[in-house]
C-alpha cells in the first residue's frame, strides 16, 4: 500500500482542492448533539471529531426516494430515469460505513447489477478518516473497525496531520496531482499511528469474539427477555432508517391527476413496519410486533456471504437513534451470556 | 449497462375464468427476439407490471416447452391483482423475468414424481407438470394430487378431469380431492391422506409441494411415513418482491444462521432447509 503525509497546515488546502473532483460533502455539527453530512462551502466548517451522522451514508447512493421510471399509462411505456450523476466526495468517511458501502456494493452490483446504484456509486469518491469509539460502538466485534480496501484515500489522524493510505487508482490520481500537499511518512508518524491504534483498541465497550453469535441468537430466540425487549420497541423504524446497510424498499406508481402518466418510485422500507411482511390476500408472515423486533436481530447478525462479515458492522447507529432506548450490542451481549465485567477482559 | 427493472411488452392473447377468483393468461411476447430467446424453468416467477398500478410476482404455471408464449394463473386477491382482471385479449403489460431458481426438473428425470398441491398452489405445480407430460418418456410414474376445500375451486379442474382416462393409460394418476363439498362426486379429503393412492413408488419418487404455509407440516409427516425420501421433497414458497431481484428485501426469511432471499435462493427450497430454517413457512 502507498503511504504519504498530510501536514496539518495542509489540511484545508487539501479539503479546498478536493471540491475540483467533485461536490464535497462531509459531517458538520448541526445541533448540539448531532452531526449531518452536508455540501461543503468553507472546510473550516467541517467536524473531524463526529462519531456517527443522523443519516448514514447509503443516503448519497441509494436516495431515502427516487424516481425509477416514467410511465405512459395509455401506451404502456416505460422510460427509465437514469441520472447523470455529477462526481462528489465523501470526506469522513469511517471503516464501518466503508465496509456498509461494501455489502452494499456487493447487493446491488454482484448480481442482476442495479443501475440507478452504480451510476451514483462510480460518481463518489469515498475519503475515509479514523475515528475513536463511543460506548455504542463494537466494530471491534464485527471486525469492520479497521478496513482494507473500499475508499480512494483513508486519513490517520496523528498529532501533527494525516497518515493517509493510498487505496484505488483514484486516490492514486488526487496524490499525484498535487505532490505539494503531501510529504513522505516518517518514523515519528508510524510511531504515532501504532499510538493511535493501540489507544483506540483499549476504548471500546467490549472484546471478545462475535462468530458465534448468529448461532446462539438462533438458540435463544425464545427466551422470555425477548418479548421484554420487543415490548419497548415502538415500531417506528428508525433503526432500520439509520442503519448504513438496511436497504429495504418499496415500490409504488403514482399515477398523474388526468391518469395519462404515472411515475415509478421506490423509497426506503422498514422491516419495522406491519406493511412489509404482508403478501396477497392479507397473509402476514410477520404479523407482530416482536416477530418483526427479532428480525432485525435475525437480519442483521446472520452471515454475509460476499465480505465474509456479518450484515451489522457495528456502527451503534440503531441504539444511539432508538427512542426507547433499546441497546442492540447489550441484547446480543445478553445472548452471549457474559457479564459487562467479564466482557471487558476480553 | 441494462436496467434490471426494464420490462418486456407483452400481449394478453385469452383469458380463461378457472374459479369464480381466479383466472387464467395466456401472453406472448410482442418483440419476436424475446419471444424466440425467453424462457424458464418450472417454479420461476415473472414480476408483471401495470403501467400506473405497479409490479406482482406470479409464478409460470405453463411449460417451458412452448415458446414465446407462457400462462399467469392469478388470483384475484389485491389492488393491482384486480386491475390485471380488467384486462382483455389484446391489451399490453410490461413483464420482466423469469427470476428465482425453479424446480430442479433435471434432477427429476429417471425419477416418478409426486406433485402435491392445495388452493392456489396448483398454479406452479402446473408448470411442472406440463413440463413432465412434454418430456414424457424422462419420467416414471407421475401423480397429481390437487385438492381444494370446495369443487368449484378445484383449479384446472377441467384440464385434469379431460385427461384422466388417458392418463392412466400413459401412468399419470390425477387425484382430485376436496375437504368440505358434500356434492363433490369425486375424492374427499385433505392432499396428504391420498399420498397413499398415489401411483409412485416412494424410493424412486421426487416430490413437489405447493400450498397455504399451513399444510407443510401434515403433508411432510405423511410423506416420510410413507417412506418418501425426504431429500427429495421441494417445496416452493411465496413472498411480495417488489424486485424480484434481491435488492428490496421484502423476501428475506429465515433465521440469523440461514437467511435467504426467496427471490433468488428460492422460491423452492428442499425439504432439510425448511425445517432448519423457522420462519421460511
Amino acid at each position: 500500500m502507498r503511504y504519504v503525509k498530510l501536514t496539518e497546515e495542509k489540511l484545508y488546502d487539501f479539503l479546498e482542492k478536493l471540491k475540483e473532483y467533485g461536490k464535497l460533502y462531509a459531517p458538520v455539527k448541526i445541533s448540539d448533539k448531532f452531526y449531518d453530512r452536508k455540501e461543503i462551502e468553507n472546510v473550516e466548517d467541517i467536524a473531524f471529531e463526529y462519531v456517527r451522522t443522523i443519516m448514514p451514508a447509503k443516503k448519497f447512493f441509494v436516495p431515502p426516494k427516487e424516481k425509477m421510471f416514467d410511465i405512459d399509462i395509455e401506451n404502456g411505456e416505460y422510460k427509465e430515469n437514469v441520472e447523470n450523476v455529477e462526481p462528489f466526495v465523501l470526506f469522513g468517511m469511517h471503516a464501518c460505513e466503508i465496509v456498509a458501502l461494501r455489502i452494499l456494493d456487493a447487493i446491488y452490483m454482484d448480481e442482476f447489477a442495479d443501475i440507478y446504484y452504480a451510476s451514483r456509486r462510480k460518481a463518489g469518491i469515498i475519503i475515509g478518516l479514523s475515528c475513536l469509539p463511543d460506548e455504542h460502538c463494537f466494530c471491534n466485534l464485527r471486525r469492520t473497525d479497521f478496513v482494507d480496501i473500499g475508499f480512494d484515500l483513508f486519513l490517520h489522524e496523528l498529532p501533527d496531520g494525516y497518515l493517509i493510505r493510498v487505496g484505488s487508482p483514484k486516490g492514486h490520481k488526487i496524490v499525484d496531482e498535487n505532490p505539494s500537499l503531501f510529504t513522505q511518512v516518517t518514523q515519528k508518524d508510524i510511531d504515532a499511528f501504532r499510538e493511535f491504534e493501540e489507544k483506540r483498541q483499549k476504548m471500546f465497550r467490549c472484546y471478545g469474539s462475535f462468530d458465534n453469535i448468529r448461532y446462539l441468537l438462533e438458540l435463544t430466540m425464545n427466551d422470555e427477555f425477548w418479548d421484554e425487549e420487543a415490548d419497548k420497541c415502538l415500531g417506528c423504524g428508525n433503526c432500520t432508517m439509520t442503519c448504513p446497510t438496511c436497504r429495504c424498499y418499496d415500490v409504488q406508481d403514482i399515477p398523474s391527476i388526468d391518469g395519462k402518466e404515472a411515475i415509478r418510485i421506490r423509497f426506503w422500507d422498514s422491516c419495522q413496519f406491519r406493511s412489509h411482511g404482508l403478501v396477497a390476500g392479507g397473509h402476514n408472515f410477520r404479523p407482530t410486533k416482536k416477530d418483526r423486533f427479532l428480525n432485525r436481530y435475525v437480519c442483521k447478525n446472520s452471515y454475509f456471504y460476499p465480505l465474509g462479515t456479518s450484515y451489522c458492522v457495528g456502527c451503534g447507529n440503531c441504539t444511539y437513534f432508538c427512542p426507547a432506548g433499546i441497546d442492540f450490542l447489550g441484547n446480543l451481549l445478553k445472548v452471549r451470556s457474559v457479564g459487562e465485567a467479564e466482557v471487558k477482559n476480553g | 449497462m441494462d436496467n434490471v427493472y426494464a420490462l418486456y411488452k407483452c400481449r394478453v392473447l385469452r383469458t380463461y375464468e378457472l374459479t369464480d377468483d381466479v383466472r387464467l393468461f395466456l401472453f406472448r411476447f410482442e418483440n419476436p427476439e424475446i419471444a424466440e430467446s425467453w424462457t424458464f424453468v418450472p417454479g420461476q416467477f415473472v414480476q408483471l407490471s401495470i403501467a400506473g398500478m405497479g409490479e406482482v410476482p406470479i409464478s409460470i404455471c405453463s411449460s417451458p416447452m412452448r415458446r414465446g408464449f407462457f400462462e399467469l394463473c392469478i388470483k384475484k386477491a389485491g389492488r393491482v391483482t384486480s386491475k390485471i382482471f380488467e384486462l382483455k385479449p389484446g391489451d399490453i403489460v410490461g413483464v420482466r423475468g423469469p427470476y428465482g431458481n425453479g424446480f430442479p426438473v433435471d434432477k427429476f428425470e429417471g425419477n416418478d414424481l409426486l406433485l402435491i398441491a392445495a388452493g392456489i398452489g396448483m398454479a406452479p405445480l402446473r408448470s411442472v407438470f406440463t413440463y413432465a407430460l412434454d418430456n414424457r418418456w424422462k419420467f416414471g410414474n407421475i401423480t397429481v394430487i390437487n385438492s381444494a376445500r370446495f369443487g368449484k375451486k378445484l383449479l384446472f379442474k377441467k384440464e385434469l378431469e379431460a385427461m384422466r382416462d388417458v392418463a392412466e393409460a400413459e401412468n399419470i394418476r390425477i387425484i382430485q380431492t376436496v375437504t368440505r363439498d358434500p356434492d363433490w362426486p369425486g375424492w374427499v379429503g385433505r392432499a396428504q391422506e391420498h399420498i397413499r393412492h398415489a401411483n409412485t413408488k416412494p424410493e424412486k419418487s421426487y416430490v413437489c409441494v405447493c400450498g397455504p404455509p399451513q399444510i407443510y407440516t401434515d403433508v411432510f409427516n405423511k410423506l416420510i411415513e410413507h417412506g418418501y425420501d425426504p431429500r427429495k421433497i421441494y417445496v416452493t414458497l411465496e413472498r411480495r418482491m417488489k424486485c424480484g431481484v434481491g435488492k428490496c428485501g421484502h423476501c428475506i426469511a429465515g433465521s440469523s444462521t440461514f437467511l435467504k432471499y426467496i427471490c433468488i435462493d428460492g422460491p423452492v427450497f428442499g425439504y432439510y432447509d425448511i425445517i432448519s430454517t423457522p420462519g421460511l413457512i
